[in-house]
């Protein structure tokens, strides 16, 4: 299918931008000041485990030598060691990633459909009330600062009134307890998970909405829907069936054009709430001048946006019969 | 009882300056199996006319006089919900430049099966797939084609398709809105080859609307010219053609190549279109009409029948 | 007659029709009313970094840095002496928080500034040279747009070490410039195709001529839409950096008070602390926002309030 071919073209781009990105990073970690041995090997490893993960990485060898072991290790999975953990950095993201795949792709599903059902109801009931409400709100909460309007979250609801924990993934009580089943974790969880996801979905659905909104407005004034009128269709299904799957493509598009932003958003979120994500550990690995880990943690979201961009791209192929066709 | 009646119709749009009144005191007949042809240059308010039968206008127009019967119902008056049932079972109509008239994310026979099952909703799916292919094998479209995205369609497959869609219902009227403009010659000589086909197989009622009097010369029985809102000539076809009255229609019927390929000589069109916020009271033709006079532009105008077929808007031009 | 009248005045009457063009301009934003309340918005702002220079002035004590107020140990809330009250050294909030303006529009000026210099050129020269140019630059311009510049500093702050505010506005601005290069080599194409273009390459101007006298001047005003969203970014991604303690840390940006108040601790103690610096920051980003959007209006007609329609 038409599908699979662009699929795989988009595939191989984004193949290339990682490995560019790939090398920029390799490059800069030598050109930056000090020493790039003492980056990868942590001061606490003895002198046997340092020469070994020094012949390991090449770190002894000519710099092109050492860029084929670079990439080499990358897709083998070795990055080293953690300073920090002192741990195989691969166990520490492995351990991670899942958490903000879990935070990251819910907020995103979440602010895109909230966006897209409230813009289309803003749309239609343009000039009214409604449509005033929702767009300012809207417009407020896109411009409010993220970490701020955690900050703030886990005051209120937190703190405060008490309703959801202040931080973390999960209770150590409920996890440690032998007798939890699989539906209290998950319920736990989901407990941690509602302020960062609030934070997150509120940030985010603001410029969906506008966006949907001026699309829906827009289509609205296009042909086809006069058609549509003209064939006797009711508004409800002009709306909901000729209409919105149109206004809805450019914030498919949007959302792709933003996802840097929300993974940026993603890492204040994870740091504020300390979600045991990876954009977290990114921000303490850097602190920490763990550079292994940081290194890697970076590589990992530049893979998880680009992955992210390409699975939005097919998203838009798939609705929008003109790109398959 | 004739088909369609329009009755000294006027028709505004609210703007900034003031309303503009695009259409004012229009009345014209169509029977079943006549088409009328209704010409005139853009802005002159025909488009307006074809969308107000459908109660399309947008949300900046309205109707601020007359009547539109259709089988002796005046539409104007139904509710919405009526008026929704008749819209493409009773009168459909064909947009004008077909380029965007269809969904680009549905597919266009899924589009056609739309217009059938919104008004005949209990139709079997075997049922309405074969009425959609026989609708395309009429208009000539593959069938191999059906299942398409608009976007995959030449123009004229477009506009056939369109004409398809107008046909799925058997509607006893169609109203078509410069189908043929945006297309080649070739391609728009068989799109009117084709309509003219179909209205008279069906005995469908017809206004045809175009700025290009030649077309509608083709086509239509019966011809109506529209100068700033007014029906300034309405007849049938012969006399129109042979006898034009009204200055505007020697215009337009001069402005074009006679058979020898020479431009017959066209009268200097001189002055700016009339301005329709603040109309004059009197002929809205006068900047451009060599015969004006002071009289015609302060009097009100009135029809003259020059026949039982033919009027025209103008005192002096009998 | 019009035409008459320019050839004889010539430039005079080409700066009148300009001039014409900004009361037009401006009568289209003033009916924006979200328009307006940003220009209010944006107002107060600058009102507060002109305004930052004269707490110090009064006494050293209201220094937002290094100003510390002898008579009080821990934080306390808004009184006579400290408007906003004081943070956990006892230096004066609101003093901080016009410091904080003053730096807020400094980054996000400069950087937005450099952006769109380096986008507008970028774009034009993509635009108008076309073929590998064009390719090349937009893969670069698309590869910089997917990565997340608050990420991409914090890794360059890894090994560089802590960065300084300037080095801060750099690497945004380097960062951000892609959306607007798209946009004026959008522009850009349209241009190309016009025919003064051409009457121009026939009179044998060069390729640079060509771009900087009579492309520029018609893509400007779109770089200077763009550039206030510039601005909201790198006014955002520098407060995030501040807020995470990579900031600069000899300047006081809101940012930083954020951080500071998180820190240590009195995040729920101090709402006095707390509150105004995130609401600037969020108001700010909101002003130059509807700032944006009203003068999106303006340029792009099809915007506009439609009263008539045929």
């Amino acid at each position: 299918m038409e599908l699979w071919r662009y699929a795989r073209q988009r595939l191989f781009q984004i193949g290339i931008t990682f490995f560019v990105i790939l090398t920029i990073l390799f490059i800069l970690f030598r050109i930056a000041p000090g020493d790039p041995v003492s980056r990868m090997i942590g001061p606490e490893m003895t002198t046997e485990d340092a020469a070994h993960l020094i012949s390991q990485l090449g770190l002894d060898r000519p710099l092109w030598v050492q860029y084929v072991y670079y990439v080499k290790n990358f897709f083998s999975g070795n990055f080293g060691h953690s300073f920090h953990y002192g741990r195989p950095v691969i166990e520490v993201i492995g351990d991670r990633l899942p958490n903000t795949m879990l935070l990251f792709t819910t907020s995103v599903m979440i602010s895109a459909l909230l966006g897209v059902f409230l813009g289309k109801i803003a749309a239609w009931r343009k000039g009214e009330k409604t449509d005033t409400v929702m767009t300012l709100l809207a417009l407020v909460t896109h411009t409010v600062f993220l970490p701020w309007m955690a900050l703030i979250l886990i005051w209120i609801f937190g703190y405060r009134l008490g309703w959801f924990p202040i931080n973390g993934m999960i209770s150590e009580e409920v996890w440690l307890d032998p007798s939890s089943g699989f539906w209290a974790k998950s319920v736990d969880v989901v407990h941690h998970m509602v302020l960062p996801l609030l934070t997150l979905s509120l940030i985010y659905f603001g410029s969906y909405l506008l966006i949907m909104r001026s699309a829906m407005l827009e289509t609205l004034k296009e042909d086809y829907i006069l058609t549509a009128r003209a064939k006797g269709l009711t508004e409800k299904v002009i709306r909901n069936k000729h209409a919105a799957p149109n206004a809805a493509l450019p914030v498919v598009t949007s959302v792709g054009l933003s996802l840097a932003f929300s993974i940026n958003g993603g890492a204040l979120t994870e740091t504020v709430f300390s979600w045991p994500g990876i954009g977290r550990e990114l921000v303490f690995s850097v602190s920490n001048n763990d550079y292994p880990l940081a290194q890697a943690a970076f590589l990992l979201i530049s893979a998880v946006v680009l992955v992210s961009n390409l699975v939005v791209d097919i998203l838009y192929a798939y609705l929008d019969p003109r790109i398959r066709y | 009882m004739a088909l369609l009646e329009v009755e000294d119709l006027s028709i505004g749009y609210h703007t900034d300056q003031g309303i503009l009144h695009a259409v004012e005191g229009i009345s014209f007949t169509v029977n079943r199996g006549r088409s009328l042809g209704l010409v005139g240059e853009s802005g002159c308010g025909k488009t307006t006319l074809g969308m107000a039968i459908l109660r399309l206008l947008p949300q900046n127009g309205m109707v601020l006089k007359g009547r539109i019967r259709f089988e002796g119902r005046n539409l104007l008056e139904l509710d919405a919900e009526a008026m929704r049932r008749i819209r493409w079972k009773e009168i459909a109509m064909i947009f004008q430049a077909a380029m965007n008239a269809l969904n680009p994310v549905h597919r266009v026979a899924d589009q056609v099966a739309e217009a059938i099952l919104t008004h005949e909703p209990e139709t079997p799916r075997e049922v309405v797939r074969s009425r959609v292919e026989a609708l395309f094998d009429q208009v000539g479209i593959p069938r191999s084609r059906m299942w398409d995205y608009p976007h995959q369609y030449s123009g004229g497959m477009k506009q056939r398709a369109i004409i398809a869609m107008a046909l799925a219902l058997n509607p006893k009227f169609m109203i078509a809105d410069e189908p043929t403009t945006a297309l080649d010659v070739i391609v728009q000589d068989q799109i009117l080859k084709e309509a003219k086909r179909i209205q008279e197989t069906f005995d469908i009622g017809m206004i045809y609307i175009s700025h290009d009097i030649a077309v509608v010369a083709e086509v239509c029985h019966d011809i109506g010219v529209l100068y700033g809102g007014h029906l300034v000539e309405y007849g049938d076809r012969e006399s129109v053609l042979d006898t034009p009255l009204h200055p505007y229609t020697r215009m337009l019927l001069a402005s074009f190549l006679t058979v020898n390929g020479k431009a017959a000589k066209a009268p200097q069109a001189q002055g700016d279109s009339p301005d329709l916020v603040h109309p004059e009271p009197g002929c809205r033709f006068c900047e451009r009409c060599r015969y004006a006079e002071a009289a015609c532009r302060l009097e009100p105008v009135k029809y003259v029948a020059v026949s039982p077929t033919h009027r025209v808007l103008c005192s002096r031009c009998a | 007659m019009p035409s008459r009248k320019k050839k004889i005045l010539g430039e005079r009457s080409r700066r009148w029709h300009r001039m014409e063009r900004w009361a037009q301009g401006w009568a289209i934003y003033k009916k924006n009313f979200l328009g307006r309340i940003g220009l209010v918005l944006l107002s107060i702002f600058v009102l507060m970094a002109l305004a930052s220079f004269i707490p110090p002035l009064v006494d050293p004590m209201y220094r937002p840095m290094s100003g510390v107020d002898p008579e009080i140990t821990a934080s306390v809330g808004p009184n006579f002496r400290h408007w906003l009250g004081t943070d956990f050294m006892g230096r004066d909030l609101f003093s901080q928080l016009l410091a904080g303006a003053r730096v807020a529009f400094m980054v996000g000026i400069s950087s937005a500034f450099v952006s769109i210099v380096l986008g507008t050129l970028i774009g034009m020269t993509a635009g108008y040279m076309g073929g590998w140019t064009d390719t090349l630059l937009m893969r670069v311009a698309d590869m910089i747009m997917v990565m997340p510049t608050l990420l991409v500093v914090l890794i360059l702050a890894a090994l560089f070490g802590q960065l300084n505010i300037w080095s801060i506005v750099l690497i945004i601005a380097l960062f951000r410039w892609p959306g607007v290069s798209r946009v004026i080599r959008a522009q850009t194409l349209t241009l190309k195709e016009r025919p003064f273009i051409d009457a121009a390459r026939v009179a044998g101007a060069s390729h640079l001529r060509i771009i900087f006298r009579h492309i520029m001047p018609n893509v400007l005003p779109l770089s200077f839409l763009y550039m206030t969203f510039r601005v909201t970014a790198a006014i955002n991604i520098e407060a995030a950096l501040a807020f995470l303690g990579f900031g600069d840390p000899g300047t006081v940006s809101w940012g930083m008070m954020l951080q500071w108040v998180w820190k240590t601790g009195y995040m729920f103690k101090a709402p006095y602390w707390l509150l105004p610096p995130g609401i600037c920051i969020s108001l700010i980003t909101l002003s130059f926002y509807l700032l944006g959007r009203a003068m999106d209006e303006v340029l792009d007609p099809r915007l506009r309030k439609e009263g008539e329609r045929y």
